[in-house]
């Protein structure tokens, strides 16, 4: 394969496609040039920079049940505790939010989906923004679960970006840790039956709907080891869930008070450490999981049971199995699963040799260019095919709703799924074409050729009959429009 | 500039309404047909289908107690129940025999998260997150395969009901601007010659848009969440040929924690959008329409009390209704638990007393055929004490 070609391949399969004239500077080394990717502990990319951090989503979710309830006339017990805790009613009343759920958080979500997907247009490092959003798939925080709703982006920047060419055993537990996660999985709901809460639930704090928790709450057990560590066929058992959900029971994170509230600010009180473990709701005693017994008290427990599933064999399998069909191909080539798990296995994994691995695989390279992208890596290399630096707000996010991959709102803890059956559908294959459409209107210009455009994204890589298809075009327009919908450019 | 509705148009003889890239017209063929409706949010069933005589329905209702009386009083059904005024339509069907409402009923579920209870009621499960195929698509999987699609759902995404290993169609209105036709047939020329699945899928699409356009769904960019136009292309997409025998679309709006209002107001306006779909739906339909079952269903009910904002809260025992033709209604269906306080589950839930498994099951069986054992190991596993309902269907 000359070059150019093998420069369009590692583009389009390792990141989100060259944009115009980065082929070139891709060809003189293309293995090079993703392998240096890898591990970088690349600055925040500046639109991420600027997005708040959790404690503020944490805020403002917390300021909005406050205000939908004094709205609605349940106030009567916030008011109270604002007496008691010195607060005034004008301080109160400055917690002024939108009233409408909807209303209240669409711009906060649209400014943290435009962020991900500049992030991704602009990148100098698309290989590493390719792995965020690969292992922000993997621990899927999502949206469409309403009390997470404006969680899964700082979720995302915090407990996934600073580790994905770091260890996985870091990213795991920055995950289990992280407010996003123990939220959306519901572990702050989790009180250990013969914990102090357990024992006298009265000690436990209210629930913003009233009510306090009571009882084991398996979710984020149950997923840590189906979909994050050991897969659903990794041996685990029911009782291993158990186990495992009884280590973490205490694992939460510091929830907003009226005062913080009030003041706007929560670190000042936590130093920007959200997670916090509660004593109080832990379950006591020493607790068996996967044939090995946990002595320790305390959080050092889910840290040790955690950092064991981590470096599980059957976590190695699972996630190189996951890596290969997200990169290689919908039935992931056994010989590069086998090597892949091998690197993470001899690495502890380590993710950055992990993936070295992959892409040191002959089948990363030779396996046909099959992969159907899912809608927001297809939308991604259509626009920076099309030069586009920025997105008009909320445009990114209607058209990738329409595609069916809303960003940050998975339809559940597995996440987007990752191969063609999923994606490959008539509705949403139309939404594409529309999409081309759309992107095509927008840039075509009687200057620029479009059969220019699609060597400059796809080199050698673009069919004859593409190429013709394009030539013949009756404009720029639809030239443009043919370009975004091939084959060449929605699959890789 | 032609667009594609354009080219829709020009192609819309009788041939062109059809599922055209296999001839499955081999296969057994079926001409039963069911449209599932999905209500999420939580329909509060108190009000759609209030419990007028039961001695303390007024009382514990409060504000929200509709009347017996008056020019906004229930539609009577039973000596129990009646209808929200806004059902006038789904009314007359019951007086026809055409609708059988539901009452005190609910999946397994007893928690009330709409993301889990939505998860449960679409997967048939015990639990949330137990299983990740859908009931529906396990059961049409189960069929002789009559079409392409068995299944359809009414938007861009199949919602989970209808996930799973058998193939299913999708269609949904667009807010992203029309294709010029001619831009359609090159890259369907190039699709052809380069790309098998990708041809294939825009084929499908290009027949569900020349239904769809032929329903009148060009309208729906002016207003794409309104259920009249949607629940009409449903009934284009059943009756067509090698068209799906079951579709499935969903409905919003429900969850009306604030002001939910009584004659007037957010529940009343999504019960006429309801009861006008449904009507609209049966009028499409048109003579199909005998044979047709239309399940509508909802995650929870909400609390028996309302709330201090003029709302309700999430609940458990909800409402539900069957309508068509092929449905043995114009009679309640319900093991009415009562609403004294004693009698409410947690003290104030209405309590779950039909299990929906059970009427669901019902359905798929009588309807559309499908075998128990199918029903039990594929649709709706470890549900085995939970029998199916019988005679929901006219013989």
């Amino acid at each position: 394969m000359p070059d150019i070609d093998l420069a369009a391949l590692a583009a389009q399969r390792f990141g989100f496609g060259p944009r115009p004239g980065e082929l070139r500077v891709i060809a003189g080394d293309p293995l090079g040039w993703v392998k240096g990717q890898i591990g970088r502990q690349a600055t925040l990319p500046a639109p991420i920079a600027a997005l708040p951090p959790a404690e503020d989503d944490l805020l403002a979710f917390g300021r909005w049940l406050v205000r939908r309830r004094l709205n609605n006339g349940n106030g009567a017990r916030i008011e109270e505790r604002a007496e008691r805790q010195g607060i005034t009613q004008e301080e109160l009343q400055r917690l002024s939010v939108e009233e409408d759920f909807v209303e209240n958080f669409r711009a906060r979500v649209t400014r943290a989906v435009a962020a991900r997907v500049e992030a991704a247009l602009i990148s100098p490092t698309p290989v590493h923004e390719r792995l965020v959003h690969f292992w922000s798939n993997h621990f899927t925080v999502s949206a469409a679960k309403p009390g997470a709703v404006a969680l899964p982006p700082s979720f995302e920047k915090e407990a996934i970006r600073p580790h994905v060419g770091g260890r996985f055993a870091d990213m795991l537990l920055a995950s289990t840790k992280h407010p996003g996660m123990i939220v959306y999985l519901d572990n702050w709901l989790s009180v250990g039956p013969n914990s102090r809460v357990g024992q006298n639930p009265n000690r436990g704090r209210r629930l913003p709907g009233g009510g306090r928790p009571s009882g084991i709450n398996e979710n984020l057990a149950r997923e840590v080891l189906e979909l994050q560590t050991l897969g659903v066929n990794g041996g685990y058992t029911q009782a291993d869930v158990q186990a495992l959900a009884a280590i973490i029971t205490g694992w939460t994170y510091e929830r907003p008070r009226l005062r913080d509230l009030v003041n706007d600010n929560l670190a000042t009180r936590t130093g920007g450490q959200l997670f916090e473990f509660d004593a109080d709701a832990h379950e006591p005693g020493p607790k068996t999981l996967l044939n090995r017994t946990y002595a320790q008290t305390g959080v050092a427990q889910g840290e040790a049971a955690l950092g064991d599933l981590a470096r599980h064999a059957s976590t190695a399998r699972f996630i190189a199995t996951k890596l290969c069909r997200h990169y290689i191909a919908d039935d992931p080539p056994p010989a590069a699963v086998a090597r892949v798990e091998r690197a993470f296995r001899d690495s502890d994994g380590d993710l950055r040799e992990t993936m070295e691995a992959l892409v040191d695989s002959p089948e990363a390279w030779e396996t046909p260019r099959a992969k159907f992208k899912r809608p927001e890596e297809y939308a991604i290399s259509v626009l920076r095919a099309a030069n586009v630096r920025d997105l008009p707000p909320g445009a990114g996010i209607a058209a990738l709703a329409a595609m069916g991959q809303r960003p940050y709102s998975a339809p559940g803890p597995d996440g987007w799924a990752d191969t063609a059956d999923a994606w490959l559908t008539a509705d949403l294959v139309f939404k594409r074409i529309e999409f081309a459409q759309a992107y095509a209107q927008r840039i075509a210009r009687a200057d620029v050729d479009p059969v220019q455009v699609g060597r400059a994204c796809l080199g050698g890589l673009m069919s004859d009959e593409t190429e013709t298809a394009i030539r013949r075009a009756e404009s720029p327009v639809q030239g443009f429009a043919l370009l975004f919908s091939a084959p060449e450019m929605q699959r890789r | 500039m032609l667009n594609r509705r354009h080219l829709l148009a020009g192609a819309t003889g009788a041939a062109a309404l059809s599922f055209p890239l296999f001839a499955f017209g081999q296969a057994q063929t079926t001409d039963k047909r069911l449209l599932v409706v999905i209500l999420r949010g939580g329909m509060d069933g108190l009000s759609a289908m209030p419990p007028i005589g039961d001695g303390a329905y007024a009382s514990l209702r409060g504000r929200l107690a509709i009347a017996r009386a008056g020019a906004d009083a229930a539609l009577p059904l039973d000596g129990t129940f009646g209808l929200h005024k806004n059902l006038a339509k789904m009314h007359a069907l019951y007086r026809a025999g055409e609708l059988l409402p539901i009452h005190a009923c609910a999946t397994a579920y007893r928690e009330r998260s709409h993301f889990d209870a939505q998860n449960v009621l679409e997967t048939g499960a015990a639990a949330p997150f137990e299983r990740g195929e859908g009931w529906l698509n396990k059961a049409l999987g189960a069929l002789p395969q009559s079409r392409p699609e068995m299944g359809m759902a009414l938007s861009a995404q199949a919602p989970l009901i209808l996930r799973g290993p058998a193939a299913v169609a999708t269609w949904s209105p667009s807010a992203l601007p029309d294709v010029q036709s001619d831009t359609i047939e090159r890259l369907m020329a190039l699709y052809e010659a380069r790309d098998p699945a990708l041809a294939q899928a825009l084929d499908s699409a290009i027949s569900a848009n020349a239904i769809a356009m032929d329903a009148g769904a060009g309208d729906m960019r002016a207003r794409p969440r309104a259920i009249t136009p949607i629940a009409q292309t449903a009934a284009r997409f059943l009756k067509s040929d090698n068209g799906p025998i079951a579709a499935v679309l969903d409905m919003g709006g429900w969850d009306t924690h604030a002001n939910q209002g009584l004659e007037q107001g957010p529940l009343a306006r999504a019960l006429t959008a309801l009861d006008d779909g449904l009507d609209a739906f049966k009028t499409e339909m048109g003579p199909a329409w005998a044979n047709t079952v239309v399940i509508i269903a909802t995650e929870f009910g909400r609390t028996a009390a309302p709330n201090g904002a003029n709302g309700t809260d999430h609940g458990t025992g909800a409402a539900a209704f069957l309508a068509g033709g092929a449905v043995r209604g114009g009679r309640v269906l319900a093991d009415w638990p009562g609403l004294t306080r004693a009698s409410l589950h947690e003290g104030r839930d209405l309590r779950p007393t039909t299990d929906l498994r059970a009427v669901f099951k019902g359905v798929l069986g009588d309807h559309l055929s499908v075998s128990n054992a199918a029903l039990e190991r594929d649709a709706f596993p470890d549900s085995g004490s939970v029998r199916a309902a019988q005679g929901l269907l006219r013989a």
